[in-house]
């Protein structure tokens, strides 16, 4: 095991921190991507990082702490994309886009506002692929509180929210309100997208919200499964991103280790990659079993 | 006057004819403009001012030391509040780069936008002085920050002076003259640098940043940081968590007399640092970039980061702003 827990692995307070955060973060990126997929809106929760990345080079500009930026700039942009009509299907690809392109806009602007006001070197390593080993201890609290507020969120919304992901017209026929069912998750997405951003950027918070919940649908057949595997394989993809990340300090004889964005997006793919040939196995399976065309395997039993 | 005629009568003018006569009077005022300020700058240089650029403003100041009356510098990069390693070019810059006659830059890579905009201006009439090829460096030397080598900015003066004679020979005392001043005060410089070495040499030191690397070793500080960590604050990227571990036994185990704190590359990681240092009662010097302005030349600001290095070392005085 030696080779795996390099010395000073857990006395180091940034790893630490690094590990607390990015469970928490997991947990919630996984269970709000879970929905995202479901509801096909994997492209729109890719738009909010965009402006979740404007956020935070603003919360740069204004000198405070990026999870506010992050946060504030992912609400910003899901008001916007509501209102020029992201719920609706058709369109929706081109609201999502003009969106995403406004924001790097902006992206662009604001850090190149920062070098010209502030002494802050990195700003943009740090909003577009994430510092987790710099967070200071102090954001632990704030995170694991949004944390919750968005789990209990999705709880309470959990029954509409799923049939409206599943089928529209069905939620539409038992009078759900699809609208501010579509909002209120907006919301939670542009947090939970918000919080993976400091821990792998926001560029790369995609890889956490997506990744996961891609690999979990690919071989669960449950609800409540769906989402504990893909909690699962989101915390084994930061932690072990984070401890080897820690590792590679010793990799080399230069000491140069390598970013933890990088190896937690190499294990997201990994786990993907593994979860399609395990999904391809048994989809052929089960449709041999159901013998019935009409309905495609995944969905059995879910509502 | 003609403007306004113009806009009185529009009512009355055909649209087309009001049109034209617009185009004429604006491009009459930019002809005018542009035979002004040809005017202006051939004056400026027939009076015998010398245009000339300091990427930096510690060599700008240079040239005005030497220079007198008879320069007109300006610096680039001068705001001490903002880190020069991810500075960008504006259009201001790329015109007084274009109309300089004398130019000196680090080089180094520090600076290498100047490149970029002297060769999209090219002039013949143009001295262009890198310090980098000046000490025959390397293309990519660790540590770029080459004023800080107390024995830089004689040579630097020299060269200077050198070149300005070369264009206004008529001046040749004058730039001669405050040469010798230069000098005489390097001297002084250089002194003070020699007794603080013999008071203090081998004293263990903690940086963010490799800025005054050179200054410390001249002034025979041990840096106890590890490179590794100063060079990846200096390019933004963040310090392993190894390093970062490391830097804080630094302070809390109290094994650095003096934490030396570049105030122009800050990150999340420099910050919580600073505030270790502090907690751990390890005092902070305040390192800079470039020259803090107003009020320094580039003596007074070594001697005062020498100064502040030595209230730190004796009465564990933190200097956060020189």
């Amino acid at each position: 095991m030696h080779w795996i827990f390099e010395p000073g692995l857990f006395s180091n307070d940034s790893v630490r921190t690094a590990l607390l955060l990015g469970a928490m973060v997991s947990v919630v990126s996984a269970t709000v991507g879970v929905f995202t997929v479901l509801r096909g809106q994997s492209f729109a929760g890719h738009a909010l990082t965009d402006v979740a990345t404007a956020g935070g080079a603003a919360a740069s500009l204004a000198a405070v702490s990026p999870l506010v930026g992050f946060i504030g700039g992912g609400i910003v942009g899901a008001g916007a994309m509501d209102a020029i009509g992201v719920q609706r299907v058709k369109g929706r690809d081109i609201a999502t886009g003009v969106v995403l392109g406004a924001a790097m806009g902006l992206t662009a602007l604001f850090l190149y506002l920062v070098t010209l006001q502030s002494a802050t070197t990195g700003a943009t390593q740090l909003i577009l692929f994430g510092s987790v080993f710099t967070v200071a201890p102090s954001t632990l609290p704030e995170v694991a509180m949004l944390s919750v507020v968005v789990l209990v969120g999705l709880v309470l919304i959990r029954r509409p929210l799923l049939l409206s992901s599943i089928s529209v017209e069905l939620a539409a026929a038992r009078g759900i309100r699809l609208r501010a069912t579509g909002v209120a998750f907006m919301v939670m997405l542009a947090v939970a997208v918000g919080l993976s951003a400091i821990v792998i950027g926001s560029i790369l918070s995609t890889a956490l919200l997506i990744g996961p919940p891609a690999s979990t649908l690919k071989v669960a057949s449950r609800f409540m499964w769906a989402v504990s595997l893909a909690c699962v394989l989101g915390v084994v993809a930061t932690g072990l991103g984070i401890v080897l990340a820690y590792d590679s300090y010793y990799w080399f004889p230069s000491h140069r280790g390598l970013p933890v964005s990088f190896f937690v997006v190499s294990i997201v793919v990994i786990e993907f990659a593994l979860a399609s040939l395990v999904g391809r196995r048994k989809l052929a399976r089960a449709v041999v079993v159901q013998h019935d065309p009409t309905k495609a395997p995944e969905q059995v039993g879910w509502v | 006057m003609v403007l306004g005629n113009s806009l009185v009568g529009a009512g009355r003018q055909s649209s087309a004819r009001f049109l034209r006569r617009m185009v004429l009077t604006a491009s009459a005022l930019v002809l005018t403009g542009v035979t002004l300020s040809g005017c202006n700058s051939m004056s400026a240089s027939s009076a015998g001012v010398v245009r000339a650029v300091g990427a930096e403003n510690e060599y700008a100041n240079v040239i005005s030391q030497i220079g007198g009356k008879y320069v007109d510098v300006s610096a680039i990069m001068s705001n001490p509040n903002t880190d020069p390693h991810s500075f960008e070019v504006s259009t201001s810059v790329a015109q007084s780069v274009a109309s300089a006659q004398l130019i000196v830059q680090n080089g180094a890579g520090y600076d290498s936008f100047m490149e970029q905009l002297e060769s999209a201006t090219p002039s013949k009439s143009r001295d262009v002085l890198s310090v980098q090829s000046l000490l025959g460096l390397s293309n990519d030397p660790k540590n770029p920050h080459l004023w800080y080598k107390p024995t830089v900015m004689p040579l630097v003066a020299r060269d200077v002076e050198r070149d300005l004679i070369r264009l206004q020979p008529r001046r040749a005392k004058y730039f001669q003259r405050r040469l010798q001043t230069f000098d005489a005060s390097m001297t002084s410089l250089d002194a003070d640098i020699s007794s603080f070495r013999a008071k203090f040499s081998g004293v263990k030191v903690a940086t963010t940043e490799p800025v005054a690397d050179y200054l410390l070793a001249a002034l025979g500080l041990d840096n106890a940081t590890p490179f590794r960590f100063q060079a990846d604050v200096m390019n933004g990227i963040d310090p392993s968590p190894e390093d970062i571990a490391y830097q804080q036994g630094l302070f809390s185990h109290h094994r650095v007399k003096v934490f030396c704190y570049n105030s122009q590359v800050s990150s999340p990681v420099t910050s919580a640092l600073l505030s270790l240092a502090e907690k751990s009662g390890v005092p902070v010097v305040a390192l800079y970039e470039t020259m803090p302005v107003p009020g320094y030349d580039y003596q007074s600001w070594m001697s005062a980061e020498i100064s502040a290095l030595t209230k730190a070392i004796e009465h564990k005085t933190s200097t956060v702003r020189i």
